[in-house]
């Protein structure tokens, strides 16, 4: 387990329903968020796949600074932060997809292609191709697997990130590992 | 070989995450930004508001003003004809 893996475990653990800190105290909250969880969401951000990663986690704190007030405690902002930033980045791509469609793939393509290359330049050839099956997942099966398999979250987060049932969760991964192996068996 | 491929796309995954350069931002800018959107926001809101409920008034206003003066919707006193006819003596009359 990586130090990341145990933070998200420690912070996101069992959520209380009552607040446990006073409104007053959102900016030392959100300050420590912030400094704490930014570069968790950026990785998160550009391990699904999102090619404006900066964007994304700026637009999730933004929206958790909106309703800090409805959040249920301090420590289900964390499990906001990661469900808004599977949200933005799942509607990111549709919209990529919806561009590419109708545009042609001469300016996004060159663009993705670019920056996948600096971010894969150290992955061995086996690793290469599991990444780039890990992108041709539908974005459902990509998120689960990222979530399960890089935070090492458990089901009942990860559907809480997600924004589905556990059984939903637990379909997603099994079929996204399928199509990883039987990509892997075909390479060989 | 799901075990292994797990194992591998874990990896894979640490991998490439440790080559991605996530500094934070300084908060102070950030913070600024969101006051700033949050702002412009409500501002929008509340004038969406007032623009929605002056288009209302509007309209009811010049309803109203369509309306004829001699035609009384619920308390009407005349026949199906137009002729007045008087209450009935013992209070009592067709419906």
């Amino acid at each position: 387990m990586t130090p990341f893996t145990a933070r998200a475990h420690a912070v996101s653990s069992p959520v209380p329903a009552q607040r446990t800190e006073p409104p007053d105290d959102r900016e030392a909250a959100l300050a420590q968020l912030f400094q704490a969880h930014y570069p968790a969401l950026l990785r998160l951000a550009v391990l699904l796949g999102a090619d404006d990663a900066e964007d994304i986690v700026a637009e999730a704190y933004y929206q958790l600074y909106r309703r800090w007030r409805k959040l249920r405690g301090t420590e289900a902002a964390l499990a906001y932060l990661r469900s808004v930033v599977c949200n933005l980045t799942r509607m990111r791509l549709r919209h990529l997809q919806v561009v590419r469609k109708h545009a042609g793939p001469r300016e996004y393509g060159v663009r993705s292609a670019e920056s996948s290359a600096e971010t894969e330049a150290l992955l061995q050839d086996d690793q290469r191709a599991l990444v780039s099956a890990l992108k041709d997942l539908p974005a459902r099966q990509r998120e689960a697997l990222v979530l399960r398999h890089w935070l090492g979250l458990r089901e009942a987060e990860i559907a809480e990130a997600m924004g589905i049932s556990c059984g939903a969760v637990k379909s997603h991964t099994s079929r996204g590992m399928a199509a990883l192996t039987r990509a892997m068996e075909e390479r060989r | 070989m799901t075990g292994s491929t797990e194992e591998r796309l874990r990896d894979t995954l640490d991998l490439l995450a440790t080559q991605i350069e996530a500094v934070p931002p300084a908060y102070a800018p950030a913070r600024a930004t969101w006051r700033r959107r949050e702002r412009r926001r409500r501002l929008i809101l509340a004038v969406l508001i007032a623009v929605v409920f002056t288009v209302v008034d509007i309209v009811g206003l010049w309803a109203l003003n369509q309306a004829q003066d001699g035609t009384h919707v619920i308390f009407d006193d005349r026949n199906r004809t137009g002729q007045y006819v008087p209450a009935p003596p013992s209070g009592i009359g067709p419906p």
